[in-house]
């Protein structure tokens, strides 16, 4: 029954962006005919503020109450929808308010001041969680410059001026945009050394020798979230590597004049200065646990299947529609269970089977989970025979075969799976050297198998040492 | 069994009754026109109660919605851990005779530690008094091992085979001086009591993949000294809904207390009885909506899962002897330390969230060359087997382990320093902590104290930070996952807590 009444609801909450706009027109009406009926040419306007000023809390009570039904329908911007939604109640009793004061033949103006305020306010609140917050200021702004501030590597760095070469690079392409001869933000720029050094509103924006104690590092070092964190969060952000460079730029005392050479550099910065000399960044990236890309959300009634089964399915985090998926808790567990898997196989990365009485044939239908990035097929009856259908899953990084009839020649099987990372063997029958040649046979993945041994310690004997005696 | 059986309730008091009545003339009138303005304040109001209220009535999963609603919020970023094992060392190790390798101190034995280090530090009520504070460096030696070339002293020999894998932190700092406050501080976040643990926390934030087992298990060793009380209330949910209060296992034939079925009773019709209870209980709780009544159901259903799934992650008798031979000689004792790290690894195998260990016995004020030695032979091996056995399970990829006390100890004696023995006072202004698997740098030190291992000089990491850092490696941000209480929103980190990112892979 009330479940039916919130579907309802959810249509009904619709209806918002058509009745928000009465409120805000017909307020703001009233307001000015509240303003007007001061003059005596305007007097006959009293009949006209009433039916304006009910119309206008009746649409705006309307607009409420849809708003917030519409707000639970969809994922919105919580601290903006807040405040939203506050300033709107405020709008419909302040209205009713001044419509009472009306009525009563009281003074009204206050009221309706405070009246076109919270509209004015709750409008705009409405109109940046529909359009982004920086829909206004939008049309000022200059674009930002590109992501990479180095577009041609530098050759010969160390012999180069750090500030100009590096630094300035970094600063003009992420933060000139705000911060510099056009815009200063936070009366800032960080054009040229002077007006670094003297910094913004809030005081020096470089502190030499001390990044952590800058405020230009503070900001950039924020969370992406917080609201005091630099670049905004629309804006192209600065890299790891762009920060390394800064944070080290300040540390070694925030020069203008000396050479990379000059300053003190760990081997980190040495790798990243090298690594500018070159067209390409030399750092392999890591293969991520998670695509880069979105996908579209998996099927609730897959889903739902799946949880009934008692399969533990788990979105892999908030606002991504990337799945788990663990069979830990299974009973009775049946190879048709991995069939209800395939509705969701785009979503689908990580996969826990383990002691599962998964066999060869059932890998058939798991071939098919193309996106898989982690696979957990430990103690399972899996064999040789099983594995060539696993090639089938390009994606795979991580894969636990421990406790399995797989054998060295099936896992060479394998050698098909290009981004495979790691590699988990315990408790199988291969040998100390055949492992010895998966390990040489796969040289990008490690692998694991155990067999560690007790070491023999004289540790069970310690004499106490130096000036005690025991 | 009688006829009624297949009536859905098998009761016809008046009172009941009108409870069952669900939508008498009066109540659907009430309902549908104040509804939809009852239905906007009460979310207004608390989004929980309303969930409670309206859309659980006829559910039998009547707790999943809870559950769910947080899990769809949680993760806010992809965990690299899914899992923690947290051996929670009580009574603050010393840091001297285990990681903290203070070369310097060796040629100054007795002497006066210098007031230039102190600075008027306050110390505890039980050395505040002495009249010198004479230094004393460790009793036992130190070696370099692993590719890291980390020092670690004779004392773990085991650990120092698995050095490569742990990040070791050597400028952790507590505010606390005193063991209530420090563990309480630890595992809340605040020195006072009443705040839900990080197990808790966790459990509340993230819920677990495997509905057979709590999310949070404690494991208490039996071969502890007990010099320092443990209590529940360490791993207690504080105002967090209370299924979400770490669950004790005990060694021995109840595992669980109150678990069993009583004598006589073979338990077939209990999952019968548990429906029919928690269709009760749901019914009563509909005009109240309290979330303690859910708790109460969901914790009875758990409980009957748990008959079958706790004597099988109990029982180790499966397990090769190689692997008893890995944790060490204490390991077939059920309840010792050694012992529950290898149930610790069994119940990671079954995606339990957090699992917590406590030793007892590391707070030694006095005759600490013989004390820490035992406590180190007790966990050394059982530790170090830890790790290896989920790295080499491949669960040490998504499992996060912890190692720490609560504080570290002074670098003077406390009491007469005598030859062959001497004490160290609880300090709390750096000590040494140490995390592996999930997510953390392998193979690194990270922070560096003084001399004296007195002060922090460089990367100090604040408990707030390590808890901070701890979420973060779950996927929760520690500032968004919050609990409104008492009319405040709170949080593991109170209003501190930054991740340590220099520690991240």
């Amino acid at each position: 029954m009330i479940l039916l009444a919130f579907n309802v609801a959810g249509f009904i909450g619709r209806f918002h962006p058509v009745l928000v706009h009465m409120p805000v027109g017909i307020l703001m009406l009233a307001a000015l005919f509240i303003a007007l009926s001061v003059y005596d040419r305007f007097k006959s306007l009293k009949v006209a503020i009433t039916i304006s000023l009910v119309t206008g809390m009746v649409s705006a009570v309307a607009s409420c109450v849809t708003g917030f039904l519409l707000s639970k329908t969809d994922s919105y911007e919580s601290t903006l929808l807040f405040k939203h939604q506050w300033y709107a109640i405020a709008v419909a009793i302040v209205s009713a308010i001044v419509l009472y004061l009306h009525l009563k033949n009281r003074e009204t103006r206050w009221g309706a001041g405070l009246m076109v305020l919270l509209v004015m306010i709750t409008g705009h609140l409405g109109g940046s969680i529909t359009h982004g917050s920086d829909f206004l200021t939008k049309a000022f702004s200059s674009g930002g410059g590109g992501s990479d501030p180095f577009g041609k590597p530098i050759p010969n760095v160390q012999e180069t001026v750090a500030y100009t070469a590096i630094i300035k690079p970094i600063l003009d392409s992420k933060c000139l945009s705000c911060h510099g001869p056009n815009k200063q933000k936070g009366r800032l720029r960080l054009d040229d050394p002077s007006f670094i050094l003297k910094g913004g509103e809030d005081g020096a924006a470089v502190i030499a020798g001390k990044p952590l104690e800058s405020a230009l590092m503070k900001r950039i070092l924020l969370s992406r979230e917080n609201k005091d964190h630099m670049p905004p969060p629309e804006k192209p952000q600065l890299t790891k590597q762009d920060i390394d460079l800064l944070n080290w730029w300040i540390s070694t005392g925030a020069n203008f004049d000396r050479k990379v050479k000059e300053l003190e550099q760990s081997d980190k910065i040495k790798s990243i200065l090298k690594s500018l000399e070159s067209e390409k960044a030399v750092e392999e990236i890591p293969l991520s646990d998670v695509p880069e890309q979105p996908v579209e959300k998996g099927s609730e009634e897959a889903i739902q299947k799946l949880k009934e089964r008692g399969i533990a399915v788990v979105p892999i985090a908030q606002n991504s529609n990337y799945l788990s998926a663990n069979f830990v808790a299974v009973e009775g567990f049946n190879p048709k269970d991995l069939q209800l898997l395939e509705p969701v196989k785009k979503q689908l990365i990580w996969l826990k089977l383990g002691n599962m009485a998964v066999t060869d044939d059932a890998l058939e239908s798991l071939g098919k989970l193309s996106n898989l990035r982690m696979l957990h097929l430990q103690k399972t009856k899996i064999t040789d025979q099983g594995l060539p259908q696993l090639i089938k899953i390009q994606e795979l990084k991580f894969m636990n075969l421990g406790g399995t009839n797989v054998s060295a020649k099936g896992v060479e099987q394998l050698k098909g799976l290009k981004n495979l990372r790691q590699l988990y063997l315990y408790q199988t029958s291969i040998s100390a050297e055949e492992l010895n040649n998966l390990k040489k046979l796969f040289p990008k993945v490690e692998i694991e198998a155990g067999g560690y041994q007790v070491p023999a310690l004289d540790g069970d004997t310690t004499v106490l040492k130096g000036p005690i005696t025991k | 069994m009688s006829d009624n059986h297949n009536e859905s309730f098998r009761l016809h008091s008046p009172e009941f009754n009108q409870l069952n009545r669900k939508l008498d003339r009066r109540n659907f009138l009430t309902k549908t026109s104040l509804g939809l303005g009852a239905l906007a304040l009460g979310s207004l109001i608390g989004n929980r109660v309303l969930g409670k209220v309206s859309g659980v009535v006829t559910n039998d999963l009547a707790t999943a919605t809870l559950e769910e609603e947080i899990l769809r919020a949680i993760p806010h970023f992809a965990p690299k851990a899914k899992r923690v094992v947290y051996l929670f060392m009580s009574g603050g190790p010393s840091q001297f005779e285990t990681f903290d390798y203070k070369p310097k101190l060796a040629g100054m034995f007795g002497q006066p530690l210098p007031d230039s280090v102190r600075q008027g530090q306050r110390l505890t009520a039980m050395s505040a008094n002495q009249s010198i504070f004479p230094v004393v460096p460790s009793a036992y030696k130190f070696s370099q091992y692993g590719q890291s070339q980390t020092w670690i002293s004779e004392l773990l020999p085991h650990t120092a085979q698995v050095v490569d894998d742990l990040c070791i932190i050597k400028s952790i700092h507590s505010e606390a001086i005193n063991h209530d406050p420090a563990i309480t501080f630890f595992q809340t976040g605040t020195q006072l009591p009443g705040r839900p643990s990080i197990g808790s926390w966790v459990s509340y934030g993230l819920g677990s993949d495997n509905k057979n087992l709590p999310t949070f298990i404690v494991l208490v060793s039996k071969n502890g000294v007990k010099d320092q009380p443990l209590y529940a209330r360490l791993w207690g949910n504080g105002f967090l809904p209370s299924e979400h209060q770490g669950v004790q296992f005990r060694a021995g034939k109840d595992p669980v207390l109150f678990l069993d079925n009583p004598e006589g009773y073979d338990g077939k019709d209990r999952k019968e009885m548990l429906d029919y209870l928690s269709k009760l209980n749901t019914m009563q709780n509909e005009p109240y909506g309290d979330p303690e009544v859910q708790a109460r159901i969901s914790q009875y259903e758990m409980a009957y899962r748990m008959q079958t799934s706790v004597p099988e992650v109990m029982d180790t008798s499966s397990e090769p002897d190689e692997v008893f031979e890995l944790y060490g000689p204490d390991s077939r004792d059920p309840g010792t330390y050694a012992a529950n790290c290898i149930l610790a690894r069994k119940l990671l195998e079954k995606d339990v969230k957090f699992v917590q260990l406590y030793h007892q016995g590391w707070d030694h004020h006095g005759g600490l060359p013989a004390g820490i030695k035992k406590q180190c032979k007790d966990t050394d091996q059982a530790t170090a087997a830890l790790v290896k056995d989920l790295k080499r399970r491949g669960l040490l990829e998504d499992t996060l382990v912890i190692w720490g006390g609560e504080f570290g100890r002074t670098v003077y004696s406390q009491g007469k320093l005598q030859p062959n023995d001497y004490g160290r006072d609880h300090h709390p202004r750096c000590f040494t902590m140490w995390m592996a698997g999930a997510g953390v740098k392998p193979g690194i030190s990270y922070g560096e104290t003084d001399d004296f291992s007195y002060n922090v000089v460089k990367n100090p990491v604040h408990v707030h930070d390590f808890q901070a850092t701890l979420m973060h490696l779950l996927g929760v941000d520690h500032e968004r996952l919050t609990f409104k209480f008492q009319g405040r929103r709170f949080r593991l980190t109170d209003v501190q807590g930054n991740v340590v990112r220099d520690i991240l892979t």
